[in-house]
């Protein structure tokens, strides 16, 4: 083994030229796909909070609400009708994705701002919420719990400090960015535990208190559409298999642009894979050149009484040697390239409502790792065939250069 | 010592198979300097090279001390080639990204019987004895053909094979420097008893060897 690395060194470091472009041409190649898987990566995280913020794709109330509706579904609007909270569960319809339920009351007289001041409270599921969440700004250190509160951006105190919410002391856990639409501005978010909490409360400025308040009801839910399914459709699903509900569906170019956006990542995905396959063929014909090349050499070492194992495992070290220097220059080039355009990148992705969030450390360092070792692989098989059907040839054949 | 019997090769070619070497049987006892002659083409180099294990001849036997080379398995044979047999080709047969000093220690690192530190000083000797002692550390590209073919010849010598073949050594060097490579094969052949098959041009030189084989057209003539 040392014999054959010895030799495969040798034959890189005399054939500068030649090993120099070979590493090139594998560096390039691993380099794009390191890079553009993190990349992708990376994006497709940050999709997966930029898309949120869009908002939802429809938004089912009761029949009779007055619905205000406004470019982005993100909170469904204060009402006095309410609907069970399993009603689309129960349904099970293809067509839907996320289900966000909502409990929303606007109330007067809370405590909160100043004392003639409506304000909407707002319950959600933390587990299911995709509207709400993805726009805290900052937050408290720790998980929402019972008791905690989340303010829109209009409205303004400290983080950690008390609110009073008739009477009942909350606190402010997070806040939200601005969103331009008016209840999310205004507003103030909880769970369904904390928004029920205060149904006494309530109720104590007379009547039962708000029905949205009661356990299992809901004001409406915030659906976001399956993959590949129209609004058209699930909106003819919901109506057929849920009555006494209407369906309003938000701005349908958003709807477009999200869907167009998973494709996007899915066509690089494609762009990526091709490229490696590219690399790969590149470099096993490479190889198959190379070897046909240096046919004399090969059959001077089966002349002098190298086994036919030898003579491949020469060939598959100095194949590896090359390609796996070409897979870590490819991943050091792939970091400075990130590194190089990382401001350019994360300015554009926030401009158009994205925050950039890279690929964690770990998943990083596992790409690389991957990359380095497909190059290597990549070397491994290209010359594994041509120098196998090399070493079967008499080595008189070989030395004379034929066949 | 060497025994072919009915040895024949032939290709295939575009004007149909061609008969290289047909029926050549001959015998060299252990210790003998054998000389094959015979014009370009005639199937020297083919013969040689069938003797040597490095073509699969079409027809017929190679025996060297008894083992029949062809019947041996690839590894076998390859171990044979190794240890037995030390081949001086007709044209340049260095590996170009090697330093002379490794070029010649190659076959014995391949066979890893020896300590590296035998090997390496036995080459340098070697090497020494060729004229080159001033270039272990050079590269083919460096020195002449008259020089490099001294060196696969000192790479030949490196396992103490029992059978030397040199396949017109001196074919594309200039008289003095045919002489001084022939006297240094014929020494090896005297003093260490190294059987000794040459294919040459010169007849002065055939002349004195103990055996003539003269090839025509792929067959031995008397
Ligand atoms: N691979 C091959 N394919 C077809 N014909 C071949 C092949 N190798 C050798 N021959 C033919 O076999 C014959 C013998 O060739 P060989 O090289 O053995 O001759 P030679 O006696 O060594 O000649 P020289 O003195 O020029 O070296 C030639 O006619 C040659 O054309
Ligand atoms: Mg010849």
């Amino acid at each position: 083994m040392r014999l054959l690395t010895g030799l495969a060194l040798q034959n890189l470091g005399r054939r500068k030229a030649r090993s120099f472009l070979l590493v090139a041409a594998v560096a390039i190649g691993s380099g794009i796909v390191f890079t553009g898987a993190t990349l992708m990566r990376s994006i497709d995280d940050s999709m997966a909070v930029g898309f949120s913020r869009l908002g939802a794709d429809m938004m089912v109330v009761p029949d009779g609400t007055l619905t205000n509706i406004t470019a982005a579904l993100l909170t469904v609007e204060p009402t006095d009708l309410v609907l069970d909270a399993d009603t689309l569960d129960k349904a099970r319809l293809a067509s839907l994705g996320r289900v966000a339920p909502q409990k929303i009351v606007r109330v007067e007289h809370s405590g909160i701002g100043n004392h003639h001041e409506s304000a909407d409270l707002i319950g959600f599921d933390p587990a299911r919420d995709f509207t709400i969440q993805p726009w805290l700004r900052e937050r408290l250190n720790r998980e929402l719990k019972p008791g905690d509160v989340i303010l829109g951006a209009g409205r303004d105190a400290p983080l950690g400090s008390q609110l009073l919410i008739f009477g009942k002391p909350h606190v402010v856990y997070g806040k939200l960015g601005r969103t331009g639409v008016g209840t999310h501005e205004r507003g103030v978010f909880m769970s369904f535990a904390t928004l029920e909490a205060l149904a006494g409360a309530m109720s104590h400025h007379g009547g039962p208190g708000p029905a949205a308040l009661a356990r299992g009801k809901v004001t409406g839910f915030l659906v976001e559409l399956a993959p590949g399914a129209t609004a058209l459709q699930a909106r003819f699903a919901i109506l057929s298999a849920v009555k006494g509900v209407k369906v309003v569906t938000g701005d349908s170019a958003l709807s477009g642009i999200r869907q167009g956006l998973a494709a996007l990542l899915d066509g690089m995905l494609a762009l990526v894979v091709l490229m490696f396959a590219s690399t790969a063929v590149m470099v096993s014909v490479l190889f198959s050149a190379i070897i046909t090349e240096r046919r004399t050499e090969l059959g001077l070492l089966k002349a002098i009484g190298a086994r036919r194992s030898q003579m491949v495992g020469m060939m598959i070290v100095e194949a590896m040697i090359a390609t796996g220097v070409g897979g870590v220059l490819g991943v050091a080039l792939g970091v400075l390239v990130m590194h190089l355009y990382e401001r350019s990148l994360v300015y554009y992705l926030e401009n158009i409502g994205v925050p950039f969030i890279w690929l964690d450390l770990p998943r990083t360092v596992a790409f690389a790792a991957a990359a380095i070792v497909l190059a290597a692989a990549i070397g491994a098989l290209g010359a594994l065939y041509p120098a196998w059907r090399a070493s079967r040839r008499d080595a008189y054949d070989l030395v004379r250069g034929e066949g | 010592m060497l025994a072919c019997r009915q040895l024949g090769k032939s290709y295939a070619t575009e004007r149909g198979v061609v008969a290289a070497v047909a029926g050549v049987d001959l015998e060299v006892p252990a210790g003998q300097f054998a000389a094959i002659i015979g014009r370009s083409g005639s199937g020297k180099s083919t013969l040689m090279a069938m003797i040597g294990g490095l073509s699969r001849p079409s027809t017929g036997t190679v025996k060297i001390d008894g083992t029949d080379l062809w019947q041996l398995s690839e590894n076998a044979l390859a171990a044979f080639r190794n240890e037995k047999i030390g081949y001086v080709f007709q044209f340049a047969s260095l590996l170009p990204t090697l330093r002379l000093i490794d070029n010649v220690t190659l076959p014995a690192m391949l066979g890893r019987r020896r300590p590296e530190a035998d090997i390496l000083t036995r080459a340098g000797r070697l090497l020494e004895r060729m004229g080159l002692g001033a270039y272990l550390d050079a590269y083919p590209a460096e020195i002449s053909a008259g020089e490099q073919r001294r060196v696969a010849i000192a790479r030949a010598l490196i396992n103490d094979p029992e059978l030397l073949l040199a396949d017109e050594p001196t074919s594309d060097l200039d008289e003095q420097t045919e002489i001084e490579i022939m006297d240094e094969l014929l020494t090896i052949n005297r003093e260490v008893g190294t059987t000794l098959v040459l294919v040459t041009h010169n007849l002065a030189l055939a002349g004195r060897a103990q055996q003539i084989f003269h090839i025509a057209n792929g067959a031995i003539v008397t």
